[in-house]
């Protein structure tokens, strides 16, 4: 319900930015709407949209892969948090999408580089929030695993991973907008199919409707991401919603 | 059941306690009283294995494989249901008997509940519970009822004391409460940072509804005597 009160307010204001401006540049939300329907059912959309999907999933799939075991080594072991921390920190901050024509380079002009490009993206952020989610755990925790002698592969079932996943899912909130930003620029470059080509291409042919289809694609995309990662969440976190839980939420 | 003999124990740079030395008996319920920062928590992890000793010696008939501590705060783990939090680290088959412990807490309708979803007494049984799961010979208890209201605290003491009594259980608890010592020891002793420095035998230790005997009165003025001396 709330996700519809919301596309109703942004179609509003779509709307009357519409009708003050009058330009094709601004085409109405109707006219947006009737095309994304239109080339649905001719199914000349389709691909764009698996092809992007398929590049940010594994682009994240491959990130988290590296970013968990990062995390939870550096959050646990201090030696190796004192070595991995800088480094993390030192390219951190870098412009990653500014190494697409290196990648380009190294892993060809396909769909490799701009995986590799998404992955790395996510990589930092995620393994830092893991980090900090296991270090976070209370000492208590850890001694409890010690009295109930747990072995080092329960701590981790038992405890770290429990422990860290509301904080991975935070992250995963966190850098699902980015890398959707960067699929985007990525698809600007040697492709042919995407969203982000589907929007450029509609650009670059004065096709302002068509434009905004690929942009509410893209849009519709990350709001679907966003409900499967909530809807996992909410099934890999079951204690969260306890009524006790709800009941105190404002 | 367990000896320890001259022990001392550092938490970080400093020093918790030292020249501790203490025996006791299997079937032995000792009490450990003593100011804040005398080291009864340090000395209680020391015998479960979780602190090293720095010097002296621990022995426990059966190594600390036979010991189970029960924490000052219950330390149920959130995302584990109350059965789960129970058998943790224990092998699958073990549910029936949690399932029994919880039956004999009156908590069998919790065991799918989480822990978030229970009251303090109700979290501090199922504590008790994974504590008692092990089948401990020696079951070292950190106040564990330190947070809980008068009447259910009360209430915890009896289904604790009745279990260690019935299944032979010896029994070390580390409290701030006079009453409490006395009420769940056998023997009571009186800890500084630098050893035991006063015990006594409660001999109405068995005797029922002892919280309202003239002895349990007069014990607990001599106790608060000996603490005042510390």
């Amino acid at each position: 319900m709330n996700y519809i009160k919301g596309a109703f307010a942004v179609l509003l204001f779509w709307y009357l930015t519409a009708w003050m401006i009058a330009s094709p540049i601004i085409p109405f939300p109707h006219l947006v709407i009737k095309y994304l329907i239109d080339n649905f059912l001719t199914g000349s959309l389709h691909l764009h949209v698996l092809f992007s999907l398929y590049r940010i999933v594994t682009g994240i799939a491959i990130a988290l892969l590296l970013a968990i075991p990062t995390g939870m080594f550096t959050g646990r072991i201090r030696a190796l948090d004192q070595v991995i921390s800088p480094v993390l920190y030192l390219l951190y901050p870098l412009p990653k999408i500014a190494f697409l024509p290196v990648f380009m380079v190294l892993f060809g002009i396909g769909d490799i580089s701009k995986i590799i490009l998404i992955a790395l993206i996510i990589y930092f952020p995620a393994a830092v929030h893991i980090r900090d989610g296991v270090k976070s755990i209370p000492l208590q925790y850890f001694e409890l695993g010690l009295a109930c002698r747990l072995s080092p592969k329960n701590i981790v079932k038992d405890i770290m991973w429990p422990a860290m996943l509301p904080q991975l899912f935070s992250s995963l909130r966190i850098t699902l907008g980015i890398s959707l930003s960067v699929l985007f620029v990525s698809e600007n470059y040697a492709a042919t199919y995407g969203m982000g080509y589907h929007i450029m291409n509609n650009w670059v042919m004065a096709n302002y409707i068509g434009m905004y289809g690929g942009i509410v694609l893209l849009s519709c995309t990350g709001l679907g991401l966003y409900i499967l990662i909530d809807t996992i969440e909410h099934v890999a976190i079951p204690y969260k919603n306890t009524a006790r839980r709800k009941t105190l939420s404002i | 059941m367990l000896n320890i003999r001259n022990v001392r124990i550092n938490y970080g740079e400093k020093t918790a306690c030292s020249n501790i030395s203490l025996d006791v008996k299997t079937g032995e319920s000792v009490s450990i009283i003593g100011k804040s920062g005398c080291g009864k928590t340090s000395l209680l992890y020391a015998i479960a294995g979780l602190l090293p000793v720095a010097e002296g010696s621990i022995s426990i008939d059966g190594g600390t494989e036979s010991c189970s501590i029960m924490f000052q705060q219950d330390r149920l783990l959130p995302w584990k249901k109350v059965i789960d939090n129970i058998v943790l680290g224990l092998e699958k088959k073990m549910r029936s008997e949690a399932q029994a412990l919880l039956d004999r807490m009156g908590l069998s309708t919790y065991r799918d509940n989480y822990p978030d979803q229970l009251s303090g007494g109700e979290r501090q049984r199922v504590a008790l519970a994974r504590s008692l799961i092990r089948a401990p010979k020696l079951l070292l208890l950190d106040e564990p009822l330190a947070s809980l209201d008068e009447q259910t605290r009360e209430l915890l003491q009896d289904d604790i004391k009745d279990y260690i009594v019935s299944k032979g259980i010896t029994l070390l608890l580390v409290t701030h409460s006079i009453q409490e010592a006395l009420y769940m020891g056998s023997k009571i002793v009186v800890m500084t940072n630098n050893g035991f420095v006063h015990a006594i035998e409660n001999p109405i230790f068995h005797e029922v509804l002892m919280r309202g005997r003239s002895e349990f009165f007069s014990l607990e003025k001599s106790l608060r005597k000996a603490l005042k001396g510390v």
